[in-house]
């Protein structure tokens, strides 16, 4: 093939272009990073583990708590969480934990699953059996106390403010005295 | 969008690592396996799983012992070597915000951005054969939320604000307590600045760069070098398209058949 000058420019120019393509080429994908809280509906609570009692709010979607932070609007921690309670999002998503009621019978050495039924029943039969046996109506000077001394109850760690409150309005009733927490301990 | 300025106050740091632990729930983290040191620093070094940590230097002082907590992270530079470094496109990404973002789907583990960082941030996976770092919480800041790390702090040591604002607070923070402000290279700005006090050296402290600036030979490569193999390139893809056109494809010549088939 015959080539004039003008093609050979023509020709020459192309390549320079083709050429400055592999330099000019700059790809920026715009970046899509969605929320993953921004559909989820927010429900405020309390940490459970110190007394200091910092807001929290948890993010819900689906019935599944996604995500844990401090509550910004909350008087106590205005959004900020020690590294514990930064934590707390472990408490209910935890594959070590418990799905169904464990059993130890007395002087066994495993575990057998058992329902919740078995397991309630068990508890209020033994607690009945328990306050029935050590109930005191009046101590040593003849006062009323209508207390029971045989049983005791420590309150854990993962218990919300509410649950405690409600587990010492259940304790008063029976008429328990030894209460602890784990907490004060 | 506005720029934002991470400020931390390192005579504020109490070490309680909430902001590790934030950090760590937020964007989902695994956690490490640790063993003990001898020091308060755990895990010891940042990783593909730990974006951020809190530092431990200890000092003797009048008999004593004084420890400076720092939280260290990714300072989201301004001019950031890491995304200039990278080939990738969009597997690091300087956005309008101001922070830095490294996205794992495009991240091709080269590992080009953990030898040009000047902070020693991004941490490679070999599992992954991906990198990571802090992204400054890209998707809360865009949400008109803080970092996570910044949402936890408890001590008000690490704070989050536009850029303006937060350069005046660092600056009437480090005249208030004596301190100087850092980094304070103006020809390498960052999104992270620190207030260190006074009586603490920089080169004290460990993992801090007193002087960070974007590495020559990043410049070298990418402004000089590298236009000139990709117009070698073109130029070759170029000149065999221009051969074509000239010379037409090519034949293969009886003589040469029978020659190839002797042998």
């Amino acid at each position: 093939m015959d080539i004039s000058r003008r093609s050979f420019l023509k020709l020459t120019g192309g390549t320079l272009a083709v050429a400055g393509i592999g330099v000019g080429v700059g790809v920026t994908p715009a970046l899509a990073q969605p929320r993953k809280i921004r559909y989820a509906s927010e429900v405020p609570t309390i940490c459970p583990y110190c007394a200091v009692g910092c807001g929290i709010i948890a993010h819900v979607r689906d019935g599944k708590v996604i995500n844990t932070e401090g509550d910004p609007n909350h008087p106590v921690n205005r959004g900020s969480l020690c590294s514990k309670g930064s934590a707390l999002f472990q408490i209910p998503n935890n594959d070590k934990r418990l799905n169904a009621v464990l059993y130890r019978a007395p002087g066994s050495d495993h575990w057998e699953e058992k329902s919740w039924d078995w397991a309630l029943d068990r508890i209020v039969r033994k607690i009945k059996d328990a306050r029935d046996k050590g109930f005191q109506k009046r101590n040593s000077k003849g006062q009323i106390v209508n207390r029971v001394e045989n049983i005791a109850s420590l309150g854990g760690a993962g218990l919300d403010n509410e649950e405690v409150y409600s587990l010492v309005k259940f304790k008063r009733a029976l008429g328990l005295v030894y209460i602890e927490h784990q907490a004060r301990i | 969008m506005a720029e934002y300025i991470k400020l931390i106050d390192l005579t504020k740091c109490t070490g309680c690592r909430a902001c590790q632990v934030a950090c760590k729930q937020w964007n989902e983290l695994p956690a490490e396996k640790t063993g003990f040191s001898g020091s308060l620093q755990n895990p010891l070094d940042l990783s593909y799983d730990t974006w951020t940590l809190i530092r431990y230097d200890e000092f003797e002082e009048d008999g004593g012992t004084k420890w400076i907590m720092r939280h260290d992270a990714c300072m989201h530079c301004d001019w950031p070597a890491c995304v200039k470094a990278c080939p990738s496109p969009g597997a690091l990404v300087k956005t309008d915000t101001g922070a830095v973002v490294h996205d794992k789907r495009f991240c091709i583990g080269c590992k080009a951005c953990v030898v040009a960082c000047p902070f020693d941030i991004p941490r490679y996976s070999k599992k992954e054969e991906k990198i990571a770092k802090c992204t400054l919480c890209y998707d809360r800041i865009t949400d008109g939320k803080p970092p996570a790390c910044v949402n936890a702090c408890p001590t008000g040591c690490l704070q989050f604000g536009p850029k303006e604002q937060m350069i005046e607070q660092a600056h009437k923070r480090a005249d208030a307590v004596g301190g100087a402000v850092y980094p304070s290279n103006p020809k390498y700005e960052t999104h992270v600045l620190y207030v260190i006090p006074t009586e603490i050296q920089l080169a004290q402290l460990q993992h801090v760069n007193p002087n960070p600036k974007m590495p020559t030979t990043i410049l070298w490569w990418k402004n000089l070098f590298k236009p000139f193999t990709l117009l070698g390139i073109g130029g070759v893809a170029g000149l065999a398209a221009l051969h074509y056109m000239i010379k037409g494809p090519h034949r293969v010549s009886e003589k040469e058949e029978g020659g190839e088939a002797d042998g």
